[in-house]
């Protein structure tokens, strides 16, 4: 059994014979077909570029949360004062240092032994906020934002600690 | 000119007294390097660059001149008859209130490469970069210095020795 078989008598095969009789249409139509096949494809192709580009966002902005939420990358720096991060994170944001001087602060905390400075300064506005900016013996300087509201008396937190005298100097 | 010279003065002349005092420990000795500091910026022909140079410029000369006086054979002979080196802390008044005066103390009994590197850094505020630059020390050397007098510091409060 072989290609003989399916082959008419006259030793034309029955697709061939199709093929010929409509060519021209035939090839029309294929043409418009692919067009439209292509046209599908690349807005399919857009809308999954969007969607994968919103996916990535999204996965950013959750990972970007879930740091926050257990204090990664804003107070896991600091050596010696990383007490109690997740229960402070709502209190403590890390913002631009501002090089602010010693005369210009509020409260000023030497400590020598342990190889920092801390300055600290009341911000003007209706929310009680304190400015705290660190210096370190290695060179490296920070600086938070810390919102007293959300800052518990009894904080172990140094930097908290420090932002509650700071609040105390000025009463 | 004089008003320029009125204004520069009025600018640095407190905190170049207490980094004076710092090496100094006493407050006629500190005030003579203030002032030679002074005639010398006066006198110096120098270009200065801008006001960051200008203080880096009187605060070098200033320690300069308390090692010449503290190496000088004259200085070593005499005894300051009215202050006791003991509250040379209480004499230092910062611009802000410092609660540790026993630090203060201890910091001042350093050894001077350890003593000028810590003053600066934690007492009047500047950045590692700028010590460098007054110093004409390498950042790691003042690195190095902070670490090193943090512990002589600590020897002197708890041992009670430099």
């Amino acid at each position: 059994m072989g290609i003989q078989e399916v082959q008419s008598q006259n030793g034309t095969s029955a697709y061939q014979k199709k093929k010929k009789t409509g060519r021209a249409e035939g090839f029309q139509e294929s043409l418009l077909q692919n067009l439209k096949n292509r046209d599908q494809e690349k807005q399919s192709n857009t809308a999954a570029e969007t969607e994968a580009k919103q996916a990535v966002i999204g996965t950013q902005i959750s990972a970007k949360a879930k740091a926050e939420k257990v204090g990664m990358g804003r107070i896991g720096a600091v050596p010696d004062i990383r007490v109690n991060a997740a229960a402070t994170q709502e209190a403590l944001q890390a913002v631009e240092v501002r090089h602010m001087s010693y005369e210009d602060s509020d409260h000023v905390r030497i400590a020598v032994m342990e190889g920092y400075t801390l300055k600290g300064k009341r911000e003007e506005g209706a929310d009680a906020r304190v400015y705290v900016e660190a210096k370190y013996e290695d060179g490296r300087m920070e600086a938070y934002q810390v919102e007293m509201a959300k800052v518990p008396e009894q904080t172990e937190h140094r930097i908290e600690q420090f932002a509650l005298e700071t609040m105390k100097e000025g009463v | 000119m004089e008003q320029e010279w009125s204004y520069l003065v009025e600018e640095y002349r407190a905190m170049l007294y207490r980094i004076a005092f710092s090496n100094m420990k006493n407050r006629a000795d500190a005030e003579d390097a203030v002032q030679e500091a002074f005639l010398r910026y006066m006198k110096d022909e120098k270009p200065i660059q801008n006001k960051e140079h200008e203080k880096a410029w009187l605060i070098r000369t200033t320690i300069h001149i308390c090692l010449d006086i503290l190496k000088s054979g004259w200085y070593q002979r005499t005894v300051p008859w009215n202050e006791s080196f003991e509250n040379a802390a209480k004499n230092i008044y910062l611009p802000y209130q410092v609660r540790d005066d026993e630090t203060l103390e201890a910091v001042l009994q350093l050894p001077v490469h350890y003593r000028n590197p810590i003053y600066l850094f934690y007492y009047e505020d500047y950045s590692i970069h700028e010590i460098a630059g007054i110093l004409n020390e390498k950042e790691g050397t003042i690195k190095t210095r902070l670490r090193r007098g943090r512990e002589e510091v600590k020897k002197i409060l708890t041992e009670g020795r430099p």
